[in-house]
């Protein structure tokens, strides 16, 4: 241990991040061809440059995604063992939905769930 | 069910019950009076604040992530006490405000935050505390929306806040590296001073600087100050760094008491640089918010020298110090505030021949601002006496006699804002203003604190009892 403990962390620090981006920009073939420009998953080619200004509105949305996505992800270890804790944890469960269910009334009486 | 969880959480309760009836009222928006809803908040942080004195029993839970004692109780009573003051103080500025509900429910969610923070006994604990106490900050000092300024600080503050955050994040998972554990408790036996562990506390220290604003962490500090609404400044410098101060003293001396002789000297080359810059600094600021900030920097390395003490003795000091700073700050912040909300103005220059027109108000600040000097018949004076006293018992009097001659300096730049308030006359003098009765309420609770504390030496032994255990 000691100061040979730091080098080798910064040492590991920098080969980790560095040696991915190395390691495939050296392995991998590079072919360029017009279907590689397009956008993936979205089929569609854009019309006009992509450089532009989106509507804040997106944000609002993705964010209250975001919310309820993580909620769900919290309610499955839950579910796995609601029979184990049982009934007080039906009522945190319920107490942690009603808090989340607060957050989207306020977004909905604020008109973020209205589209511009 | 358990429900020793309801007791010993009854702060975080409380704090938990407030946001979502503000919440329900914001949803419900059958209230239209602004004034009313102000009388309501105000009743319930009262409330919040009595509610802290009684029912305080010892304990931990969630297998010790969570503990809280005496001295926790009474750390938390601070800040709910500031909260209420900084409360009052809004009063004549959130009446016309849009978003009240919302100033209010940011702000309890940090006070939520704090609380957590302080009653942690493990870094997993402590780092939600602090991040749920600082993000929503970022949006409080934007609160001014129509101002460029106040978005400038928000923006500043979210981005050297993160920063902070991201290296002391990075020294904690060090830490658990080093001695496989999160507990306060476990680790404090496992911590060896191979460098390693000794960079990791380095790392958690310069995130603890950061939220102090001690030198060379504080660039961050005026300009948040300037930008940001006067009461939400008033948050910043008493109750972020109130309850940031608390848990220091719980991780410095209890975690890391096996590094002492490494903190004492980082301690010490920091409160003298936050002592003197804070200092030299503040003799040059006209704007009064920037002046507050530089001034608490300074503050804030005298409380830096309570701490390389080590002991109780320095524990005691310093929350005496933060309840007597609470007083006298927020009593001078309220004279600012009472000056931006009736005309906008907060420089220096602004505030000359006040007396003629608002002797209350004048007399406010004169004491607040002598009790932040540390001046003999305000509690200041014995506040910071504590501090010095329990600084020189490790005999580190070249420190000790740096820091004293600063206090000489410091009295410069107060007594030039009393200059301006009593002595320079202007050809047309501030008119009067018309604070709110509540704002009224404010500044009696302030100047009684700054000066009844003083004399209330039960207090003080209270402290130290207390910590002692």
């Amino acid at each position: 241990m000691g100061s040979a403990a730091l080098i080798l962390l910064l040492i590991c620090g920098v080969a980790f991040a560095s040696g991915g981006m190395l390691l495939s920009w050296g392995i991998a073939k590079s072919s360029k061809n017009k279907v590689k420009d397009e956008p993936y998953e979205c089929g569609i080619p854009t019309t006009g440059t992509s450089w532009i200004q989106f509507n804040v509105g997106y944000y609002l949305f993705a964010l209250i995604f975001l919310i309820f996505d993580v909620e769900l992800v919290f309610m499955y270890p839950w579910a796995v063992a609601v029979k184990k804790i049982g009934i007080g944890g039906l009522i945190e469960i319920i107490v942690f939905m009603f808090i989340l269910f607060m957050g989207l009334l306020y977004a909905w009486r604020k008109g973020a769930l209205k589209w511009m | 069910m358990n429900f020793d969880a309801f007791i010993l959480m009854k702060s975080e309760m409380s704090l938990t019950l407030i946001i979502f009836f503000l919440l329900i009222l914001k949803v419900w928006d059958g209230i239209k009076d602004n004034t009313a809803l102000l009388h309501v908040v105000n009743f319930l942080l009262l409330i919040n604040l009595i509610t802290g004195f009684f029912g305080n029993t010892d304990g931990s839970l969630f297998s010790g992530m969570f503990h809280t004692n005496n001295t926790i109780y009474l750390e938390k009573n601070i800040l709910k006490l500031g909260m209420f003051i900084i409360s009052l103080q809004s009063f004549d500025w959130l009446k016309n405000h849009k978003h009240l509900l919302e100033f209010y429910i940011l702000m309890l969610c940090t006070l939520l935050g704090m609380d957590f923070m302080i009653s942690s006994n493990n870094f997993l604990m402590f780092f939600l505390g602090l991040e749920l106490s600082s993000i929503p900050l970022a949006a409080l000092a934007n609160f001014d929306l129509e101002k460029r300024k106040s978005s400038e600080s928000a923006l500043k503050m979210i981005l050297s806040s993160a920063f902070a955050s991201a290296i002391m994040l990075f020294g904690i998972s060090i830490l658990y590296g080093v001695t496989g554990t999160l507990d306060f408790t476990e680790m404090a036996p496992l911590l060896t001073t191979s460098q390693l562990s000794i960079l990791a506390f380095l790392f958690v220290f310069a995130g603890f600087a950061f939220k102090l604003s001690s030198v060379p962490f504080h660039l961050w500090t005026a300009d948040v100050y300037e930008g940001a609404p006067v009461s939400v400044t008033s948050y910043l410098s008493v109750i972020s760094k109130g309850s940031i101060v608390f848990i220091f003293i719980t991780i410095l001396f209890q975690l890391f008491k096996s590094y002492d002789t490494i903190w004492v000297n980082v301690l010490n080359i920091s409160l003298l640089l936050s002592i003197t810059i804070g200092n030299l600094f503040a003799m040059r600021q006209e704007n009064i918010k920037r002046f507050l900030a530089f001034s608490s920097i300074a503050q804030m390395g005298y409380i830096l020298l309570a701490l390389t003490n080590g002991t109780q003795t320095g524990e005691s000091a310093a929350i005496f110090f933060l309840l007597v700073y609470t007083f006298s700050n927020l009593g001078a912040f309220g004279v600012v505030a009472l000056l931006s909300a009736e005309t906008g103005k907060e420089t220096i220059s602004d505030m000359k021949g006040f007396y003629v027109n608002n002797k209350f108000a004048s007399w406010v600040m004169a004491i607040c601002l002598f009790s932040l000097a540390g001046i003999p018949p305000t509690a200041g004076f014995f506040a910071k006496m504590f501090l010095v006293t329990a600084g020189a018992e490790k005999g580190n009097y070249t420190v000790i006699s740096i820091a004293v001659l600063n206090m000489v300096v410091s009295l410069y730049y107060y007594l030039r804002i009393i200059k301006a308030i009593f002595i320079d006359k202007p050809d047309t003098p501030l008119a009067k203003l018309n604070g709110s009765m509540m704002m009224k309420i404010s500044f009696v609770i302030c100047i009684s604190g700054a000066i009844i504390m003083g004399f209330a030496s039960n207090l003080f032994e209270y402290i130290n009892t207390i910590t002692g255990k």
